[in-house]
């Protein structure tokens, strides 16, 4: 019997996937909304900095603003919709009838839904970064990085939980509520655990922090004293190695979190 | 050699239960149709058989293997679905070059099998531009892109006018007889498969309630039929009625439709001219041939009304 050469048929199953995620001229407009929105807030925030270091997180902090909303439209766009969609109509029974693993299947799906979003937000980024602050960044990398680590964990975990509620109940028009209504819950979960914490009870904020490892890292920075963009230094502020602990954390949860999908995916998920 | 071997398939989606101790064979070289009532689970266990649903019991083995995440066998399978969907935007030929690629064939085949499905006006088409009708010719051609010796189709002529139904029977036809490719069909459209079918598994109640080809089927399930032409087809039915081996007496304008129990053929034979006589009725001929599809089909539905309503 002839044995599946998984190279090829992947490599075809996620150029079609590109061709559905990106086709003309959706990249075209999103790859200009992410520079929009990067260089319009690019001179705002990060003003009132201590030092470089902390100047470095902060302009990493407001660059990511607006770009990071247009990564999550595209996250519905592709994980929520499209592939809640595939499933719905039947076009992963087509994909699946190709000689790929299951696994493949999803991974040549994620890699273009997410993988390329993701790629085009990080390079436009780094392109900014390097064209606004070069000396910035090339001195503080390692704080530009762990930023954006730190930044980047929320939206994945979005876009892990929005994928498996859409393998879970098979509708992409329902699992992009979902993920809209996740992203705005988010939003005021994280102001109402700031603001908790900086009535006394910092506990919702540590516990947030977990899934949103940006705040123990402005918190961090926000150590180093006022004025500071990040919050008064009274409230609570993790040593450097805490703020690690929480980004590995976040990413911890989300590998579970896509784990799940997998799982789920390749052994329950029937079509 | 059986291709499909399902062996006592159970699947239910909670309460409902959609196949129940089903088991089925599909041999090499063989086109068997698979047909019941709505509902009855053909497309369950169609999904099962292609691996993309899980059995909650019993075991399914296509080309000896389970077809659940199996990679493998997708070289030897070609599938079309009741509802065929592929990824919308791309063009016709394109679309079908890629899958030449993942099937490890040259491109050129994407556009004999566009030829051989008559698609070649639509090469540049995009997918989501087809009609309903295109879309399951292409879904046919996608089918075959792999050279499969086993293909299996669901409803495959759903959506096909008459003229493209008969061109995809004749396709199977000629792939059956040609490339000696096996097919497991499953359609509501009885005189088709009787047209291309050997064997039919009918399904009841999510169970294969009989298989076999029609000679056999017709006599297991006592539905040969005899036909006698009479110009008092009312009175003849009455009297051959009271006949202890005739299982079922159907009366029309022209004459009676008998069905006798296995073997008893030749005392129907006897019995009709000398029944004739008493009522001073002329036979104009009596014959025996085997029961259509159509009437197999009605008489497994009637057997599970009755085994409902016996419950």
């Amino acid at each position: 019997m002839k044995k599946a050469a998984t190279g090829r048929p992947f490599l075809e199953v996620f150029a079609v996937a590109l061709k559905e995620n990106y086709r003309f001229p959706i990249l075209e407009i999103f790859a200009f909304l992410y520079a929009f929105g990067t260089f319009i807030f690019a001179g705002l925030g990060a003003t009132v900095a201590q030092s470089s270091e902390i100047f470095a997180h902060g302009l990493v902090s407001t660059l990511t603003g607006i770009p990071l909303f247009i990564l999550m439209i595209l996250i519905w766009a592709n994980v929520a919709y499209g592939l809640g969609n595939d499933v719905e109509k039947g076009i992963i029974q087509t994909l699946l009838s190709y000689p790929l693993k299951r696994r493949a299947v999803l991974t040549a799906k994620l890699l273009s839904a997410l993988g390329v979003a993701l790629l085009l937000f990080l390079g436009i980024q780094l392109l900014a970064l390097f064209i606004l602050a070069p000396d910035i960044a090339r001195i503080y990398f390692s704080t530009i990085s762990l930023t954006y680590l730190a930044n980047l964990s929320p939206s994945l975990l979005m876009a892990g939980i929005v994928l498996l509620v859409a393998l879970i109940l098979r509708r992409g028009g329902l699992a992009l509520v979902v993920g809209i209504v996740l992203y705005f819950a988010f939003s005021i979960i994280s102001s109402m655990a700031f603001f908790l914490a900086w009535t006394g009870s910092d506990f919702a904020l540590k516990a947030f922090a977990l899934i949103y490892p940006n705040m123990a890292l402005d918190r961090y920075y926000a150590g180093f004293g006022t004025p500071s963009p990040f919050g008064p230094s009274e409230m609570w502020t993790p040593s450097f190695s805490e703020a690690l602990g929480y980004i590995g954390v976040s990413y911890v949860i989300v590998a579970v979190i896509f784990l799940l999908c997998y799982v789920y995916f390749d052994r329950r998920l029937g079509i | 050699m059986s291709l499909i071997v399902v062996d006592d398939l159970a699947k239910s989606y909670g309460e409902v239960v959609a196949v129940d101790g089903l088991s089925l064979r599909v041999e090499q070289d063989n086109i068997m149709g698979l047909i019941g009532p709505n509902g009855v689970g053909k497309t369950t266990t169609i999904k099962i058989i292609l691996g993309l649903l899980k059995q909650d019991r019993g075991q399914v083995r296509v080309f000896d293997q389970n077809p659940w995440n199996n990679p493998d066998i997708r070289h030897r399978i070609g599938v079309i679905y009741e509802r065929a969907y592929f990824p919308t935007h791309h063009q016709v030929l394109d679309y079908l070059k890629r899958v030449c690629r993942i099937f490890g064939k040259p491109e050129s085949r994407a556009r004999e099998i566009l030829t051989l499905t008559k698609l070649e006006d639509a090469y540049d088409r995009n997918i989501k531009a087809l009609s309903a009708g295109m879309l399951q010719k292409f879904a046919v051609a996608h089918a075959l892109v792999n050279e499969p010796s086993l293909i299996v189709a669901d409803e495959p002529t759903s959506n096909l006018d008459p003229q493209a139904r008969s061109d995809l029977l004749d396709l199977i036809l000629e792939l059956h007889k040609n490339e000696k490719t096996t097919f497991l069909i499953s359609s509501h459209i009885l005189p088709e498969l009787s047209r291309v079918c050997e064997s039919v598994a009918i399904m009841n109640k999510g169970k294969v309630w009989a298989s076999g080809n029609l000679e056999e089927l017709s006599e297991k399930l006592g539905a040969k039929a005899t036909r006698v032409s009479t110009d008092k087809p009312g009175s003849l039915a009455d009297e051959i009625k009271k006949l202890n081996y005739v299982s079922r007496v159907e009366a029309d304008s022209r004459g009676v439709t008998v069905a006798v129990n296995a073997g008893e053929d030749e005392r129907l034979y006897d019995d009709v001219p000398r029944i004739a006589k008493k009522i001073e009725a002329k036979i104009a001929g009596i014959e025996s041939g085997t029961a259509s599809l159509e009437e197999l089909f009605k008489l497994a539905v009637r057997s599970g009304r009755e085994g409902e309503d016996q419950k």
